[in-house]
């Protein structure tokens, strides 16, 4: 099984590629900040899982030192957006959201480039940078499962006045699922780090977890950015039949 | 000054039911609340609704005559105010939402 374990990480890479394509192309049309946003987003999370994987994938030596402190700046790259998309499309006037950002920018840049200029990459519960780039990356998706919840109550409340279409308010529940997946894939960076840490090998453990999360995010994903129609007609009926059910 | 549709809503709803300012932001606000909406980011159409389908109900309830009455009168003075003020609906996260997911 342990051989296999770069799957998850590929299949997510190739549904992050192709949903930043689809968004960038609706950017285009529309030239709204937050499709862009997240087609950044979707773009570096792509490049980081492929290219972290490849070696894996291509049966290819394991990456230099540099090579992965390369791909430690793209995945916080994807971070970035990331943050500003939640910020853009929940919190635009708020201002202590914009300090959630900076500290959390500050975070990933200081933690990272204390990374690279001390030039290891230790997954340690006792090295304090990657705590800290931890919390740099795991509050926005904490962050964006909050502002999901809370969007999502509120959207069922206008769908009942006819305010809200069903599918709007599914596709909050299905962005809460996967902020919650992407919470507990940070959680298993540090089941990852605490395995470095005590037996210096990656358990069964973390490498179920963190697969299982990514093929759960994909999953939820694909069905809010790309929804089946019989999905949505599904959505549509219950909601019709089932209204204290709007959207899921 | 009204800068705000929630400001123009609330000073209209202020003037059709003899409500004084605070009472009639109050009462705007916890309808807005019911309905699960944002009172920075409101659309005209979503003002309707709960004008239409709650606030008659809030109105009663505070004891103003002829609510459904008041009603009508305060969002057709919302949306002849938020014409002459060239309000116009800033992007709300349904509709970011909607667009996202290609509807």
């Amino acid at each position: 099984m342990e051989e296999y374990a770069f799957l998850p990480p590929i299949i997510a890479s190739a549904f992050y590629l192709v949903a930043s394509v689809r968004l960038f192309r609706l950017y285009r049309r529309t030239s709204e900040r937050p499709e862009l946003l997240l087609s950044v987003t979707f773009a570096f999370a792509g490049v980081y899982y492929f290219a972290y994987n490849a070696s894996s994938l291509f049966g290819l030596d394991p990456w230099s030192l540099r090579t992965e402190w390369m791909l430690e700046w793209v995945y916080i790259s994807s971070v970035f957006p990331y943050m500003i998309f939640i910020r853009t499309v929940f919190r635009p006037d708020g201002a202590w959201a914009g300090a959630l950002v900076a500290i959390c920018s500050a975070f990933l840049l200081v933690s990272t480039g204390m990374g690279t200029i001390e030039g290891e990459i230790v997954y340690s519960l006792e090295n304090t940078w990657f705590l800290v780039q931890w919390v740099g990356y795991t509050a926005p998706c904490v962050w964006m499962c909050w502002e999901a919840t809370l969007a999502r109550l509120g959207a069922q409340k206008r769908a009942r006045l006819g305010l809200a279409q069903p599918i709007v308010v599914n596709r909050y529940l299905l962005l809460m699922l996967f902020a919650a997946f992407q919470v507990l894939a940070c959680v298993s960076d540090l089941s990852l780090a605490h395995d470095m840490t005590s037996t210096r090998t990656i358990s069964m453990i973390s490498n179920g977890l963190l697969g299982g999360t990514e093929i759960a995010s994909v999953v939820v994903l694909w069905l809010a950015f790309f929804p089946p129609p019989f999905y949505a007609n599904w959505i549509e009926r219950r909601a019709a039949t089932i209204p204290t059910a709007v959207g899921g | 000054m009204a800068t705000t549709l929630f400001d123009i809503a609330a000073e209209r709803l202020g003037e059709s039911s003899a409500m004084d300012r605070l009472a009639a932001r109050g009462t705007l606000r916890l309808a807005l609340k019911q309905a699960g909406l944002d009172a920075n980011n409101l659309t005209i159409l979503q003002l309707r609704a709960v004008f239409e389908r709650l606030m008659p109900r809030e109105l009663e309830a505070r004891g103003v005559t002829n609510p459904t009455a008041s009603c009508k009168v305060a969002m057709d003075a919302i949306e002849s105010a938020a014409r002459e003020t060239g309000w116009e609906a800033s992007s709300s996260p349904d509709e970011i939402f909607k667009r996202l997911g290609g509807n």
